[in-house]
């Protein structure tokens, strides 16, 4: 079972995924959700402040993968890439794994030494992406 | 000895965050002024002092203590009455010498570094605290208790604890206020 996460503002500031093959299709895959986020993003308007409205949903099934979508205030992407055979995972479950990532991206912007559009290299969020990811394998 | 009537005598709270990122900002704004390590220390080591002349007399008018008989007493006014009015923590006293007149306060939390996780690469000597280590300096100084204070230890640089050392000199017999 595999999953693959992301976060990008247009260019990925982390990636992570487990296993780690298949990196193309990964890329390749969360490339083309960014087109599907602008077009959510668009549609809701000027109504992007309610916390519902910051995760996007199940963007697109494909085949092989789900692919849901989270977008911050700050219109930071994430994106995360769930095997399709991976029917346990509840959207509840998904939302509230987007919830802890979005306040461990705040706890790193707040960091003065980081400075934002950086790649992310941060130990607290690797360990926190680590024990969320296993939960989804 | 106390504030004047006049004066509303509310605590005025301010986010902490706000305080946290402000002195954050501070920090990373003379990183990119300077670029040794110890030029930045210095600053923020001068900046501390700046507060603390000024810092002594507020702590005085609010904590009403008695004089400090001993070093010793002195140290532990600073750790459980300075610090807990000021940042809310309260770092453990240890006596470091025979002589009496070197101790150790070993912060196990600090406020400061809320949001900081470790020292960037290229700025290992950075003591990120230093300011704290100016305004003890410059608080005792005012009081007439001539002090060398750093940090021996930083959880930042990947030590165990963080601890600040305070080391009294010869009591300042020169009445004059000498500023930095």
């Amino acid at each position: 079972q595999a999953v693959w996460l992301a976060l990008l503002q247009n260019y990925p500031l982390y990636i992570r995924s487990v296993p780690t093959e298949n990196e193309l299709k990964f890329h390749y895959t969360v490339h083309t959700s960014l087109d599907v986020v602008d077009e959510k993003i668009s549609a809701m308007g000027k109504a992007l402040v309610d916390q519902r409205e910051l995760y996007l949903g199940l963007l697109y099934p494909t085949e092989d993968y789900k692919v849901y979508g989270y977008v911050t205030n700050s219109k930071v992407k994430f994106v995360m890439v769930v095997d399709s055979s991976n029917t346990a995972l509840r959207d509840n479950e998904i939302r509230s794994m987007f919830r802890k990532l979005h306040n461990s991206y705040t706890d790193i912007m707040c960091n003065p030494f980081y400075n934002p559009g950086d790649r992310i290299h941060s130990r607290a969020f690797d360990t926190m992406v680590n024990s969320m990811m296993m939960q989804v394998c | 000895m106390s504030r004047s009537p006049g004066r509303k005598q509310e605590n005025h709270k301010i986010s902490r965050e706000l305080f946290v990122l402000t002195y954050g900002a501070l920090v990373a704004q003379l990183c990119k002024e300077y670029e040794k390590d110890e030029d930045v220390n210095a600053c923020l080591d001068r900046m501390g002092y700046s507060i603390g002349i000024r810092l002594i007399d507020d702590f005085l008018a609010r904590s009403a203590v008695k004089k400090c008989r001993s070093y010793s007493e002195t140290a532990d006014m600073i750790a459980q009455v300075a610090f807990k009015m000021y940042l809310g923590v309260t770092p453990s006293v240890s006596c470091n010498s025979v002589t009496g007149n070197e101790f150790s306060l070993i912060l196990d939390k600090n406020p400061l570094v809320d949001f900081v996780e470790e020292l960037p690469a290229e700025r290992a000597s950075l003591c990120y605290c230093n300011l704290l280590c100016g305004v003890i300096r410059g608080a005792l100084e005012m009081v007439h208790l001539a002090a060398e204070v750093s940090f021996l230890q930083d959880r930042l640089k990947g030590d165990a604890v963080t601890e600040i050392g305070i080391t009294f000199l010869r009591k300042s017999e020169d009445r004059r206020h000498r500023r930095n």
